[in-house]
């Protein structure tokens, strides 16, 4: 278990381990013996090691859910919550700026420079990310183009969204971590019953 | 249920109806032969019975072209080609059969020309129904092969993934076509054809068969192929239309509320994430096997980082530059002076500013030297300073005035009311 220690570490931190990050890691976690050890250990922290449907990305789960327990997850759920439009637009943006072919999966690398001239050519780009940049998960007090989306990357980045695989670079990948928040929200439309399947010629447009 | 009494009553009264009903059970009953007919382009007599025959010919559904073998009247291929909804597959489905019946005409001249014993001609016929086949393989094989590039460009010619997916469908429309013009060559009728004669046998059953099969084998590759793009460009799709539609409800809804989903019984394993923990530690001097390690990092710990206000100069302009670096030169006057202060504690005996000025080889005039540790010693707290004695080593200037010029100061630690040491 030793030199498992800095995973361990990480994952108790509240890190998403996934293939882009780390993927030395996230081949140790595919181990399902591995994984019994680490939840053996991990079980007086009331925590185990957990992965999402298509197990793109790991992390930590409570086993039990405890009051205090359920009040973290409670906190955490309306932080994500509050983030969630902001997130999907900002998905949007970015395939639309890039014209891509589809939306942005794990994997998927972005250039920051690419990304930034595309948005300045084009108005109408520039007014729903300088919209984006002020909402309050983003914070950006700039009315510069470039100052805003270094803003938006950098507050992604902290999310767990998106990985900076050279510090001094501005070139991002996305994390296995957006694909549980694609979960999420097909989660959320099928618990809430949202009726968002019909399709309607207005939303086929957009796409 | 109620009508069909009433429908069986007026039937009988009107004759196009019984007249229409009879014509449809006729190509009915004939079914089999007349799909024969119009997958292959024509109809062998020999298929219906002389009375049968006859009344198809009555009500119009086979016809003799002129001198021609007898075919489907047009109307009747299109009611087929409509019912089943596929023009293109009788497209194709022509295209072999043209390419078949030449090949059938091209053998029996040929066969006629040996028969003649004409060795020019039958030479000549054998090269043109080599090129025949060739030619017919060879679309297949063209078609197969502008499949193949498209898919390993993922279809790279169109932007979006909604005509990506239009392209698979066609591409899968034209290999169906394909396989339909597959199934149309039959090797016993081209095994009939070319009787027992091993040149022909060569050319039209093994060679022919072995590209069909090569073909074959190329096609069931593509299909798979276009199967899992298209599953790929489906979830792409999915995903785009489930992020456009949820942000635009999202935005249409502002004050929408999801259910306490964290607070259910069951919480989903979706939500389900563990806050984290940093396990922190900190020094232990408990053990004595730690205490040559922790000795070690405490040495490296440097003494007094500075360096936090350098962000701040940088975005200052000229004049704060210059008013920072004497403010920079006297905070080092300052520091050196602690550190001579801490020379003076860690020292067994008194010391002296002009002596230590000299021996540390520091870069200040001695005068503002020893003012700086005369000024610093006057500013300490009253309680610190009773633990120093400063003693001046003045002299008077001159007789008339009481002008005392100080050569050099010794410090040393009060011990009872003098230097720790004789000095």
């Amino acid at each position: 278990m030793i030199e498992h220690g800095p995973l361990l570490e990480r994952l108790l931190e509240g890190e998403f381990i996934c293939a882009i990050t780390d993927e030395h890691s996230f081949h140790k976690l595919q181990n399902d013996e591995m994984v019994d050890d680490f939840n053996h250990f991990l079980r007086p922290l009331n925590r185990r090691v957990a992965k999402n449907d298509d197990g793109s990305v790991y992390f930590l789960a409570y086993c039990d859910l405890t009051q205090n327990a359920r009040q973290h997850i409670s906190h955490q759920f309306a932080n994500t919550v509050q983030s969630l439009l902001p997130m999907l637009e900002w998905m949007q943006l970015v395939q639309e700026a890039l014209g891509r072919d589809g939306a942005l999966s794990a994997g998927d690398t972005i250039k920051l420079q690419d990304f930034e001239s595309k948005v300045v050519d084009n108005q109408s780009l520039i007014q729903r990310m300088s919209h984006l940049a002020n909402d309050k998960v983003f914070k950006s007090t700039s009315d510069k183009p470039d100052m805003q989306i270094k803003q938006i990357f950098k507050r992604i980045k902290e999310l767990g969204y998106l990985y900076q695989p050279h510090k001094d670079r501005l070139f991002y990948r996305v994390t296995g971590k957006i694909e549980q928040l694609i979960e999420l929200v097909r989660f959320i439309k099928d618990e809430e019953n949202l009726p968002i399947d019909d399709k309607t010629p207005e939303q086929e447009a957009m796409f | 249920m109620t009508q069909s009494p009433k429908q069986k009553s007026t039937a009988p009264s009107n004759p196009l109806f019984a007249l229409g009903k009879e014509r449809l059970e006729l190509i009915g009953k004939h079914a089999d032969a007349l799909m024969q007919g119009y997958l292959e382009g024509r109809l062998k007599e020999s298929s219906f019975s002389r009375q049968g025959l006859q009344k198809l010919l009555d009500s119009r559904v086979l016809f003799y072209p002129e001198e021609q073998s007898l075919s489907l009247r047009p109307i009747v291929n299109e009611l087929i080609a409509s019912l089943t909804q596929d023009e293109r597959k009788r497209q194709i489905n022509t295209d072999v059969g043209e390419h078949l019946d030449q090949i059938d005409t091209r053998v029996q001249s040929l066969q006629a020309a040996r028969h003649k014993g004409d060795y020019a001609a039958s030479e000549h016929h054998m090269q043109l129904l080599t090129e025949r086949v060739n030619d017919m393989t060879g679309q297949f094989g063209d078609a197969i092969e502008s499949l193949w590039h498209r898919l390993n460009t993922e279809f790279g010619f169109v932007s979006s993934l909604d005509d990506k997916m239009l392209e698979i469908e066609l591409a899968q429309r034209q290999l169906r076509r394909i396989l339909d013009g597959f199934g149309i060559i039959n090797f016993d009728d081209l095994i009939q054809l070319a009787g027992s004669d091993g040149g022909l046998r060569k050319l039209l059953v093994s060679q022919l068969q072995a590209r069909i099969s090569e073909h074959s084998g190329s096609l069931l590759e593509v299909q798979k192929r276009l199967v899992l793009l298209m599953a790929r460009f489906r979830q792409q799709q999915d995903r785009a239309l489930l992020i456009n539609r949820m942000s635009a409800f999202l935005r249409q809804h502002p004050n929408f509320q999801m259910s306490d989903y964290p607070n259910r019984s069951q919480v989903p394993a979706v939500i389900n994430h563990a806050h984290g923990i940093s396990a922190q530690a900190f020094i232990a001097i408990d053990r004595p096997q730690d205490s040559y390690a922790l000795a070690e990092l405490a040495r490296a710990v440097p003494r007094e980082p500075q360096q936090h206000s350098l962000s701040e100069k940088q975005t200052e302009g000229f004049v704060m530059a210059v008013q920072n670096l004497v403010a920079t030169e006297q905070k080092q006057l300052a520091k050196d002076v602690e550190d001579f202060f801490i020379q003076v504690i860690d020292s067994p005996h008194a010391l002296s500013g002009v002596d230590y000025l000299a021996e540390k080889e520091l870069s200040w005039e001695p005068e503002m030297w020893l003012f700086q540790i005369v000024a610093e010693y006057q500013g300490l707290p009253q309680q610190n300073k009773q633990s120093f004695m400063l003693d001046k080593d003045s002299a008077q200037q001159s007789r008339f005035n009481h002008l005392h010029l100080i050569q050099d100061v010794t410090v040393g630690m009060r011990f009872f009311g003098d230097f720790q040491a004789a000095s």
